[in-house]
């Protein structure tokens, strides 16, 4: 709480430290970090909520008070989550989404992130005459809320022999995202000088060769970011694993959603929030891990539309 | 040869994109708006009645669902449009309060990398009447403290869009700080020499150079809206009754539900139309602001 000090050492930021000096009232500063703080709990108590509530047993949950912390911290919620919890008629545990998630998302990587590199480099440095009016046309896909195209992509799916399997999730995935990513990776390879690519178009360098030689080398930090979307999206959707994957294939958000939501009789919430961290902490430590990408990803991803 | 070549090979290499969009986009498109004029029901039917092609959009008109759906559409984006207020209110604060940036910010974004579906699991829980806060309050004295939220139909709305705002608002806040950054540090240090006071330099100053900011999170937030679906299965399945019905729902409703395509290809048109309307003027403005930017910057 000593900041306003801070304003009289002269501060490398200019900005940063005039501000600091502008701010004559100490008090609203405290203002400012309770109110901040205030909001932080907002956030914060319904995962503290929800991971309490997961190591307790149901006696204690039954007495009330959910902010309280286990009396006797126990693990049986999250083996059975894992194994043990209904979902309809199968009990089988979360453990069945957990490797159909992983098994849709790796085709769904490879997919949507193959599609959409190629195109973006094509875009942004070849000369491709339509290129303008195709990248507005992506742009107008980005936005399209997919209950449009949902029906007919059933209708094609089945027809392709594969619709209730891991491919046609990963398809339509691949396909839902393909315009956004491939904006993304447009702007990214648009700023890449063009003295480089004509230079190597010089030296006999092909399409392909230029890109697996010179532009994949040079396109770690956007495929990190691109890969942080991919991830979040296919692991939290719901929808198009519902719709399209079959009765073994469907993705762990679908399986937790059927526990959870259809479950009947005596219900166990430790067992539930167990489920739900379970199918929370991929994403989660993709996002603790990779923090910094991760908002640039999500940024990247908005202010392009 | 190689010149050549190298016209060809782009071409090629973007016909699996061109194909995606012409046969996943336009194709797709165009079959649900044709399957919203006919009367397939399980499966698709090819073939319009010119005398009442637009049965499905007389019955979507006259479905009380639909009208709850379009009317909680609207309660939804009022009311998490809160997320950008507090998304703003919240960068500002970050931004004066150098300290703990990082900090907050990984408290505010970490539910955006949380499924809706999980989402709503927590949510449920908190509003659980018996156990959750509504409990906890009445075990603090407050007896008549209600937070049943969910249960009842003229307030399930609300806590949906609570939990949307819980999930979304580390998101604006983020775009937020960053449009906050863009702006130029003499700014602050100018307002401060001249005495401006603290709000005229928010109200007057700073936010109407965020502008642009402020449409992009409009924009995201709207087709958010228009896409709200799994949040409503995860938190109340659309009950008490169709009281929290939104069109995606409703939509996904008629296909897997009804098994009706026609009505669904209808609901679906509805939904692509109002993107449309909120989207294209977007569109227009933000188009405008950008070229009147580089016209300043040129």
């Amino acid at each position: 709480m000593s900041a306003p000090a801070a304003g009289s050492i002269a501060s490398p930021v200019i900005g940063a430290g005039t501000r600091r000096r502008a701010r004559r009232v100490r008090g609203s500063t405290i203002a400012n970090i309770v109110f901040l703080s205030m909001c932080a709990a907002f956030v914060a108590v319904p995962f503290y909520v929800v991971f309490v509530t997961s190591f307790k047993t149901m006696d204690q949950i039954a007495a009330g008070d959910i902010f309280a912390l286990p009396t006797t911290w126990t693990l049986e919620p999250w083996w059975k989550a894992w194994s043990e919890i209904c979902a309809g008629m199968t009990c089988e545990g979360v453990k069945h989404g957990f490797f159909n998630s992983m098994k849709i998302l790796f085709p769904s990587i490879v997919l949507s992130i193959g599609l959409s590199s190629v195109t973006g480099y094509a875009l942004a440095l070849w000369n491709v005459r339509w290129a303008n009016s195709f990248l507005f046309i992506l742009f107008m896909c980005a936005f399209v809320p997919f209950q449009i195209i949902m029906i007919p992509l059933v209708v094609l799916t089945a027809k392709m022999h594969i619709f209730g399997t891991v491919w046609a999730i990963a398809v339509v995935h691949a396909v839902l995202m393909m315009p956004l990513l491939t904006l993304i990776f447009r702007n990214f390879y648009k700023d890449i000088p063009r003295e480089l690519i004509n230079a190597a178009v010089m030296d006999s360098g092909s399409f392909w060769r230029i890109f697996a030689e010179i532009i994949l080398p040079m396109s770690g930090n956007i495929m990190v970011v691109v890969l942080i979307l991919v991830i979040t999206n296919v692991w939290n959707d719901y929808l198009i694993g519902l719709t399209f994957g079959g009765m073994g294939t469907q993705p762990m958000t679908v399986i937790l959603a059927n526990t959870v939501i259809t479950e009947r009789g005596d219900v166990h919430y430790n067992i539930d929030m167990a489920a739900a961290l379970l199918t929370a902490i991929p994403p989660l430590v993709v996002y603790f891990g990779l923090g910094k990408f991760f908002v640039r990803g999500i940024t990247a991803g908005a202010i392009k539309g | 040869m190689a010149v050549r070549w190298s016209k060809v090979a782009p071409q090629l290499a973007l016909t699996p994109a061109v194909a995606v969009t012409a046969i996943a986009f336009a194709g797709a498109i165009g079959w649900t708006i044709f399957m919203s004029f006919t009367r397939s029901r399980r499966f698709p039917d090819y073939t319009i009645n010119p005398d009442e092609w637009l049965r499905q959009y007389d019955r979507l008109a006259h479905n009380d669902a639909w009208a709850t759906s379009l009317k909680n559409l609207i309660v939804l984006g009022v009311g998490s449009a809160l997320a950008i207020v507090l998304g703003f209110i919240l960068a500002a604060m970050v931004e004066r309060e150098k300290r703990g940036e990082g900090f907050f910010r990984t408290v505010f974004l970490y539910p955006l990398a949380i499924s809706l579906i999980v989402t709503g699991i927590v949510w449920r829980w908190m509003f659980n009447p018996a156990l959750g806060i509504e409990n906890f309050l009445h075990q603090l004295g407050w007896e008549r403290a209600s937070f049943n939220w969910l249960r009842e139909p003229e307030t399930a709305m609300y806590g949906i869009i609570i939990a949307s705002i819980w999930h979304g608002l580390g998101f604006y806040m983020a775009l937020m700080l960053a449009g906050l950054k863009s702006i130029n540090g003499e700014i602050w240090s100018a307002a401060r020499l001249d005495g401006v006071s603290f709000w005229r330099l928010y109200t007057e100053i700073i936010i109407p150079m965020m502008k642009f900011t402020f449409l992009t999170c409009a924009i995201l937030l709207s087709l958010g809206v228009v896409k709200a679906y799994d949040i409503v299965v995860a938190m109340t399945n659309g009950g008490p009754g169709t009281s929290t019905w939104t069109p995606a729902y409703f939509a996904i409703n008629a296909y897997a539900t009804r098994g009706n395509i026609g009505f669904a290809s209808a609901a679906a048109v509805i939904m692509l139309v109002i993107t449309l309307v909120i989207f294209l003027p977007l569109v227009a403005v933000t188009a405008w602001q950008q070229r009147r930017r580089e016209e300043a910057a040129g």
